[in-house]
């Protein structure tokens, strides 16, 4: 370990000896403070640096140089400009564009990258620049391999000096530990361990690509989950919900777990036989998160909790067992959002505003791959993620899908949780498109009712000559025929009550001529439905189907036409006596008998009625 | 222009009562549509009558169903 440290410096010292010292000497630093905070598997490094411009030239990009070994575990890297001073300060939220430059002269150990100041930097200005790297898989475990009773040890590796381009004035160096035991740390001069902290510095006057490598060697039991894939997919639903189902492939990145595993142990004692292992993830959901849940291969898994307020959703989950270093476990959880909460409009287009990452504390994702389906018709896709990923589309079948929905593939590595940020989706929707859903279940039921109906029409009989194939077709036409004439004849009676109607019509007015013009309609369309009779009671007569049946129709038939003399009788005794302005009481002695005579018949046409109903 | 939020036309607490009273309306259709294949024979068969009562009794069991799979989370 140490040789190679060694050969590392030796090399370093080596390359610095030639160095650039053309166009960025006319910066210096003249304070730089690092505060490294190793307090969990993510390294994050923040410096400030306050940069002043001897030159004449204004200068408009400062250079920010990172070790090999450092850079290769690098996953974010953001710079601000920090304006204003002490407590006060604030730092101007947007990051500063930041690229890898090729400098000559620089020794290839080194990668530069360089911050593009907004305006540039006059002679004798200076200015106050934050700079957040954030390195994900860079502690190392040492020893490599530790059984369950035994605590994880990490190396790491810095410099004590600030490795820059410029000539540095100031510097200090303020690592932050776990609150755990420091097994070695390298002992400067100028070295303080101060509770969890280690202090290295001030040092003063450092030339450019100053080096004084550091090793800290230190006990950190902080869950390492690593995510080697995470699959993120949101579906967004216009009638109300987005979806979003997380498939985790967790690996435990932390010191790897030799000998046996007891179980027995781990329970009776599990701070001290299973220190480095991990057995719950904290997951921080948005707001109004509703229908969550849990789950892995095999199906659910109950070890979970779940509570929320205004702000957050909070969700628990255990895995099955305590994952130990270079152990596994795959799961997926789920949860549907509120629509209002995450789809906005703007300027005739819709766009899906949602976070980017996990959602659970402090994983590094290797490969993270957010999949945002759209439902089905979206038109004219566009993401914009704030920082560079791997774009793609695809398509995929849901429920109710014909042509199936757009999906929006993005692919980040090394993802931590700096990279949580929000991110924009947009894309076109006609509202109709929302239709095609329930359009597509409506003709699903009316193909059902139209088949029924063929079916119900189909002539499906294999032997059209049968003798029992042409009985039964010929005792449906006697059913549709006696169904006619019981319509006819049922029609006879409704008319028939028009003219009882009109006759107590005229009990009422006395209006006599009105009464005679109902009775000529009556008598007209009477007459007609007799005419229409005829052909029915033909086919009745000469069908032998029939037989059983005719009876009876006839007999209904006489028995109307008898109801209609006599209805027609009374009709004409009563108009009569109205015409010789007879008194009421010698009318209804008139009509009596015949009043007898048609309930009676009218009666029994009912009751025949019914019977041929039935057939 | 500010961004304004898009939620569902429908607000989501009204997707079980709108689909028990689709659905209700459209399985009496249903059944009425069934008595009447039933009951009339070949020659008196209404086809526009048989096809109004099931176009209507779909279009009331479509939404009905719709309703059903967004009450129960699956939101299509």
């Amino acid at each position: 370990m140490m040789t190679r440290l060694n050969l590392f410096l030796f090399t370093f010292t080596i390359l610095s000896s030639h160095l650039l010292s053309a166009s960025a000497s006319d910066l210096i630093l003249t304070k730089v403070d690092r505060r490294i905070d190793l307090s969990s598997q993510i390294v994050r490094t923040t410096t400030t640096l306050k940069v002043e411009n001897t030159g004449s030239d204004i200068v408009s990009e400062i250079l920010l140089s990172f070790p090999e070994n450092h850079v290769n575990h690098l996953a974010h890297l953001t710079a601000t400009l920090n304006e204003g001073r002490g407590k006060a300060k604030t730092s101007s939220g947007v990051g500063l564009p930041v690229e890898v430059v090729h400098p000559k002269g620089v020794p290839p150990k080194l990668t530069i990258y360089s911050v593009t100041l907004p305006k540039g930097l006059g002679k004798g200005d200076s200015l106050t620049l934050d700079v957040l790297a954030v390195f994900s898989h860079i502690l190392k475990p040492f020893p490599e391999k530790i059984t369950q009773a035994d605590i994880q040890l990490l190396l790491f590796q810095e410099s004590a000096y600030y490795i820059s381009p410029y000539a540095v004035k100031v510097q200090s160096l303020t690592v932050k530990l776990p609150d755990a035991r420091v097994e070695s740390y390298t002992k400067l001069e100028d070295t303080k361990l101060q509770g969890s902290e280690l202090k290295y510095g001030a040092y003063e006057n450092l030339p450019p690509f100053s080096y004084l490598p550091i090793v800290i060697h230190f006990e950190n039991n902080q869950p390492f989950a690593v995510a080697k894939e995470l699959v993120r997919e949101i579906e967004i639903s216009h009638w109300g919900n987005v979806q979003i189902t997380e498939h985790y492939n967790l690996v435990h990145g932390g010191a790897q777990s030799k000998g046996e595993f007891s179980r027995l142990d781990y329970q009776a004692r599990p701070y001290v036989r299973g220190a480095s292992a991990f057995r719950r993830l904290v997951a921080k959901l948005p707001p109004r998160a509703h229908s969550v849940y849990y789950r892995d291969e095999i199906g659910n898994i109950s070890t979970s909790s779940l509570w929320g307020d205004s702000k957050k959703t909070e969700l628990v989950i255990e895995p099955r067992y305590p994952i130990f270093g270079g152990w596994k476990t795959a799961f997926t959880i789920g949860y549907g959002l509120p629509l209002k909460d995450f789809l906005f409009g703007l300027d005739g287009k819709r766009f899906l505003n949602i976070s980017f990452g996990s959602p659970i504390n402090e994983l590094v994702i290797d490969t993270l791959i957010v999949k945002v389906v759209l439902p089905e018709g979206s038109k004219d896709i566009s993401a914009s993620v704030p920082f560079p990923v791997k774009q793609r589309q695809e398509t995929k079948f849901s429920h109710l899908d014909i042509a199936g929905r757009p999906v929006v593939v993005l692919e980040k590595n090394d993802a931590v949780p700096e990279h949580n940020e929000h991110f924009q989706v947009y894309y076109k929707f006609n509202c109709l498109s929302m239709l095609r859903e329930p359009l597509m279940l409506i003709s699903g039921f009316f193909f059902l009712f139209v088949a029924s109906i063929v079916y119900m029409h189909a002539d499906l009989s294999i032997s059209k000559s049968s003798a029992s194939y042409l009985a039964k077709i010929q005792w449906e036409e006697v059913q549709a025929t006696v169904r006619q004439v019981h319509n006819i004849i049922s029609r006879c009676l409704t008319t028939h009550d028009k003219l009882e109607a009109s006759l107590h019509d005229l009990s009422r007015t006395g209006d006599v001529q009105a009464c005679k013009a109902t009775r000529k309609s009556v008598d007209s369309s009477l007459k007609e439905l007799t005419k229409e009779l005829k052909s029915p009671v033909a086919f009745l007569q000469s069908s032998p189907q029939a037989a059983q049946i005719l009876p009876k129709v006839e007999e209904v038939i006489v028995k109307e036409r008898d109801l209609q003399e006599k209805l027609m009788a009374k009709h004409s005794t009563v108009v009569d006596c109205y015409e010789k302005k007879l008194g009421g009481r010698e009318i209804e002695n008139r009509v009596a008998l015949h009043h007898q005579k048609i309930a009676a018949l009218r009666l029994e046409i009912d009751d025949i009625m019914d019977l041929i109903d039935e057939i | 222009m500010a961004p304004k939020a898009i939620a569902s036309p429908i607000p989501d607490s009204l997707y079980p009562t709108l689909s028990i009273i689709n659905l209700a309306i459209g399985l009496i259709l249903t059944a009425s549509f069934f008595i009447y294949e039933a009951t009339s024979s070949r020659k008196t068969r209404s086809l526009a009558q048989e096809l109004t009562t099931g176009a209507v009794a779909s279009v009331f069991l479509g939404f009905g169903s719709l309703f059903l799979l967004l009450a129960s989370g699956v939101y299509v």
